[in-house]
């Protein structure tokens, strides 16, 4: 499928914009941290491969900035699930 | 609308070095994403409180801006790599446009941040307030340090481009300062949903 910068574009504020509104309405469960994390992931996937131009390079250079966000984002995620004190 | 293209290529566009100081970015941001959020682990009540004095709002717009100059160097990159040659004068400008509304957008972050920084030390709020504030201020000065890098290097795109300085077959300057900026994107767009929303 051929996608558009414009396309892109508009992905990211939507998603942006639902990340903002899950701070605005307190939604601050479970499902909504991983929505929140999984989101993030998306928006650096979209920026790494279609703005910094990655999709189009040979797969070594484009697995180190997904690996980051994997590693980066799984690793904030288990920090938020499991809280030591409350 | 502008169409991406798909065909793979050995090497990332920009110098090669861009993309080293690129990865050491990344991981030098990583480990203090990841150290934020472990430390929230054992001061959660502290962390929870703190944020509440950060303002979401700004830290959206601030997305939106990075978000739509990164899109405004994409399309200057776009107008450079498929100029005729014999219309340069005319490409070198409109890409030279695109240019300018990514720093004055990028201006705009930093007038947003001092603002913001503004407001929190006149508050008393300084590094050592808490490991909260430490971490934000950290994150965030480091990240301003970049974006102000950032604008310094779009208006050297700007003149270089209104001089037609790039073309098709010459641009790898112009395609290295937006693989900056595009990363200086990336790092907010964890940055934000970490230190402004995520309880």
């Amino acid at each position: 499928m051929k996608l558009h910068v414009e396309d892109i574009f508009a992905v990211l504020v939507v998603l942006s914009f639902s990340a903002f509104l899950v701070g605005y309405l307190e939604l601050f469960s479970g499902f909504f941290a991983i929505f929140l994390v999984i989101s993030t992931f998306i928006k650096g996937q979209l920026i790494s491969d279609y703005f910094m131009d990655l999709r189009e390079v040979d797969y070594k250079y484009r697995l180190i900035p997904t690996l980051w966000l994997v590693v980066v984002l799984s690793l904030i995620a288990i920090a938020y699930m499991h809280p030591i004190s409350e | 609308m502008s169409e991406i293209l798909v065909d793979k290529k050995p090497y990332p566009p920009g110098d090669f070095a861009i993309w080293i100081i690129v990865y050491v970015e990344l991981l030098t941001f990583g480990l203090l994403f990841v150290g934020y959020a472990y430390s929230r682990r054992v001061n959660l009540q502290m962390f929870n409180d703190s944020q509440l004095l950060l303002n979401q709002t700004i830290g959206f717009i601030n997305t939106l801006i990075l978000i739509t100059s990164s899109y405004l160097i994409v399309r200057g990159v776009e107008t450079i790599k498929t100029m005729q040659l014999h219309q340069r004068y005319e490409a070198s400008m409109r890409a030279s446009k695109w240019l300018l509304g990514a720093m004055m957008l990028g201006s705009t972050f930093l007038v947003l941040k001092l603002s913001e920084f503004s407001h929190l030390f006149t508050q008393g709020i300084t590094l050592s307030t808490n490991t909260f504030f430490m971490f934000y201020l950290l994150l965030t000065m480091f990240h301003f340090m970049h974006v102000t890098l950032g604008v310094i290097i779009l208006y050297n795109l700007y003149r270089k481009t209104k001089n037609q300085g790039y073309t098709p077959a010459d641009c790898r300057g112009f395609e290295t300062g937006a693989i900056y900026w595009h990363l200086v994107d990336l790092l907010w767009i964890v940055l934000f949903p970490l230190i402004y929303i995520m309880r």
